[in-house]
């Protein structure tokens, strides 16, 4: 069946802005529940065929991503500054969003990371709240996403984690020369390192084919559909209803609300230019920690207590390398193959807040390598340098750090006055300075970082400085979820305070980012949101 | 998916004939750089690899609006060489320990960190693009690539077996 078509003069149930990680769920969900729905996707509508093993063009180019040449974003530390225009955030620009060039770390939040206000008390500089729902609310559609996806992992083998309803649907990913090595010296040092869970398919899985290991998972997508995006494992299923059409390169610039204060329509740029204004029944803003709060800027929405765009939190994550003795290949199938979250917890005897979960990595494919990876107290040019990186490429391994970021107010997505997109829209402009305890967390964990390189063995070991993020692909924070109205921004639902039919589920409802690898927590929320929109649509509270 | 292999790309590839923005002397000034940047030993360097094709590629395409970087650049260069190395009159013409030397007093200019970063792409990036000729990073790397690897990657994984 070929995917429907709908007019924009049809008044369909929903439109969903952005088919990302988040609203690649709600079209499944809101289509296979017998709705219409448009989803309307900034980028291409690329399949596995199209995909490449192409680091300049994906890595230095902005093929999948939102490109600063044509989306730039200011930037400044703190808002006394003015911001200079300099590319600090990332996001996918596809269908399948960032389920199709993430990393596949899946990993849960911690039922303590819901409730750290309550456990831990209020910090200073900072607005740490509780979420308004439970770990326990949000585990039966952990599971969900992780049996409707494709996750491989080893239920049971972190003992950190929360409890669980089911196991994962297929077995860990065959462990990797820095997974050995990552294992090996954190058993010395007392620790409890675990296999990765990943949405990555270690077996076949629901007609899609397993893994092949090539090695290009970080920022590209999958030729083998291998890897458990939106676009390889839900968005197939919303079209086959015959009731979802995905709508690619449609740039979003203003959602319209009438005079009684609900939305109706999305007005939105076709790739000619030329604006087209799609009818809608409710409005369902999956477009990214960053671009949701600057579309509900620009279209001066749900923000009657000012907070939209406020509480960014990025990710403030380190890289340690160590170059071994005999060949790693890291550069051979998936990126992390084991985790440890003994760091996790936020410990009032460390002295700050915050923690973070450790993965074993190299981190970088060959170019970025080259460019990027050397160690920084050797030649970064010429006939030495280039002699060293034989050896360097194929021996080093890493541990990666994922740590805490505290949400404070004055960190924010806002409209810059006077710089603008290829589109002629305000650009976004990121106000972001990190509290004193994430640098804290992250030098705490980068010293936990060196220990295990060291303790497996590592002949040589070098790390980036520790200092404020600059630039990131997790965007969270910016639209809260919380019950007080003056406070947040969405319900505990995920729908606006102020506007009853709309609907925000993705980045920007995450109250706080628990230790980063936010995905398959965006996706158990947009599963549980979706769930309520549909029966609310049921029985006609919408 | 075959599209995605290197090996495929590299029997199509075809020596590019004429430059789409260098004019031949700026041409071999910039390769002379690329040369110093990565130079060719018992493995293939920048030239070799035809780096300069990448970089002229590059400035005619997606990085048009970095063409003043490499002018001024450059004109700053010429400078630098004549103080370093009275008398000469290229940066090709240049010994490589010479042209190492003048390269080393602006190696932290805006300038050289993108003709490193260009060199480097143009070397290790993919072949569509220009450069690496003959896999020669594959080499120099001692990398593979395929889309099927099996398990033991490397040797630490194999040991643990």
């Amino acid at each position: 069946m070929s995917p429907i078509r709908y007019r924009p003069s049809d008044l369909v149930d929903f439109v969903i802005i952005g088919a990302g990680a988040a609203g690649g769920v709600v079209a499944k969900e809101l289509s296979t529940a017998g709705f219409r729905v448009v989803v309307l996707e900034q980028g291409p509508y690329l399949r596995a065929k199209d995909f490449t093993h192409d680091e300049v063009d994906v890595l230095f180019r902005a093929a999948l991503i939102n490109d600063p040449k044509k989306q730039p974003n200011s930037f400044r530390r703190t808002p006394d500054e003015t911001a200079k225009r300099q590319q600090c955030i990332e996001y996918a620009r596809l269908v399948g969003g960032g389920s199709v060039h993430f990393t596949a770390n899946y990993w849960r939040f911690h039922p303590e990371d819901f409730r750290e206000r309550s456990v831990l008390g209020a910090v200073s500089g900072a607005d740490l709240q509780d979420w308004p729902i439970t770990y326990d609310e949000l585990e039966p559609y952990y599971s969900k996403a992780e049996w409707e996806l494709g996750v491989s992992g080893l239920a049971g083998s972190n003992p950190f984690d929360g409890p669980r309803s089911k196991p994962y649907p297929l077995p860990p990913m065959p462990v990797k020369g820095s997974g050995v090595l990552f294992e090996r010296g954190a058993k010395k040092l007392g620790l409890h390192p675990f296999p990765a869970p990943v949405a990555v398919l270690s077996q076949p899985y629901r007609g899609r084919s397993a893994c092949t290991h090539c090695g290009w998972c970080e920022a590209f997508g999958c030729e083998m559909n291998a890897k458990s995006s939106t676009l390889a494992a839900l968005i197939p299923v919303a079209e086959a209803t015959g009731r979802c059409e995905i709508r690619s390169q449609s740039y979003v610039r203003e959602i319209e609300a009438g005079h009684d204060g609900h939305v109706n329509g999305v007005l939105y740029f076709e790739p000619s230019g030329r604006e087209v204004r799609q009818r809608a029944k409710a409005v369902v803003l999956c477009a990214n920690g960053v671009e949701t709060p600057r579309l509900l800027l620009m279209s001066n929405l749900a923000n009657s207590n000012g907070l939209v765009g406020n509480y960014l939190m990025l990710d403030p994550g380190l890289i340690a390398l160590g170059l071994f003795e005999h060949a790693v290949n890291d550069y051979k199938s998936i990126v992390a193959t084991r985790v440890l979250h003994d760091f996790y917890r936020s410990d009032p005897k460390r002295g700050f807040y915050g923690g973070g979960g450790l993965d074993s990595r190299m981190d970088f494919p060959p170019a970025s390598f080259a460019a990027y990876g050397m160690p920084k107290d050797g030649p970064q040019w010429g006939a030495a340098w280039k002699q060293g990186i034989g050896e360097y490429f194929t021996h080093t391994s890493g541990v990666l750090s994922h740590v805490s970021c505290l949400p404070m107010e004055q960190n924010s997505v806002s409209l810059d006055p006077d710089l603008k997109d290829a589109w002629g829209l305000p650009a976004t402009r990121i106000t972001f300075r990190n509290h004193a305890d994430d640098l804290k967390a992250m030098q705490f964990l980068l010293d936990r970082q060196i220990e295990i390189l060291h303790a497996s063995g590592a002949k040589k070991v070098w790390t980036d400085p520790v200092e404020d993020v600059s630039y990131s692909r997790h965007l969270m924070g910016t639209c809260r979820m919380g019950n007080d109205p003056q406070r947040s921004v969405v319900d505990r639902w995920n729908r606006s305070h102020d506007v009853r039919n709309l609907f925000i589920v993705d980045g920007s409802s995450l109250v706080t980012c628990g230790r980063q690898q936010p995905t398959e927590t965006i996706q158990a929320l947009a599963y549980r949101a979706a769930d309520n929109i549909a029966q609310l649509a049921r029985r006609g509270e919408i | 998916m075959a599209a995605a292999c290197w090996a495929e790309v590299l029997r199509a590839q075809k020596p590019s004939r004429r430059f789409e923005y260098f004019d031949p002397g700026t041409a071999a000034e910039v390769e002379a750089i690329a040369e110093s940047i990565i130079p060719g030993d018992s493995m293939p360097g920048a030239r070799e690899a035809g780096v300069i094709w990448f970089i002229d590629r590059a400035l005619a395409g997606y990085d048009e609006d970095k063409r003043a970087i490499y002018r001024s650049g450059l004109a700053s260069l010429q400078v630098k060489r004549a103080e370093v190395v009275p008398g000469s009159t290229t940066i090709v013409g240049l010994s490589p320990e010479h042209r190492t030397a003048v390269l080393k007093t602006v190696e932290d200019t805006e300038f050289f960190r993108l003709v490193r970063l260009h060199t480097i792409l143009g070397f290790f990036g993919h072949p569509k693009h220009g450069g690496n000729r003959d896999a020669g990073a594959l080499k120099l790397l001692g990398m593979e690539t395929s889309m099927h690897f099996q398990p033991p990657f490397g040797y630490y994984d194999r040991e643990e077996k």
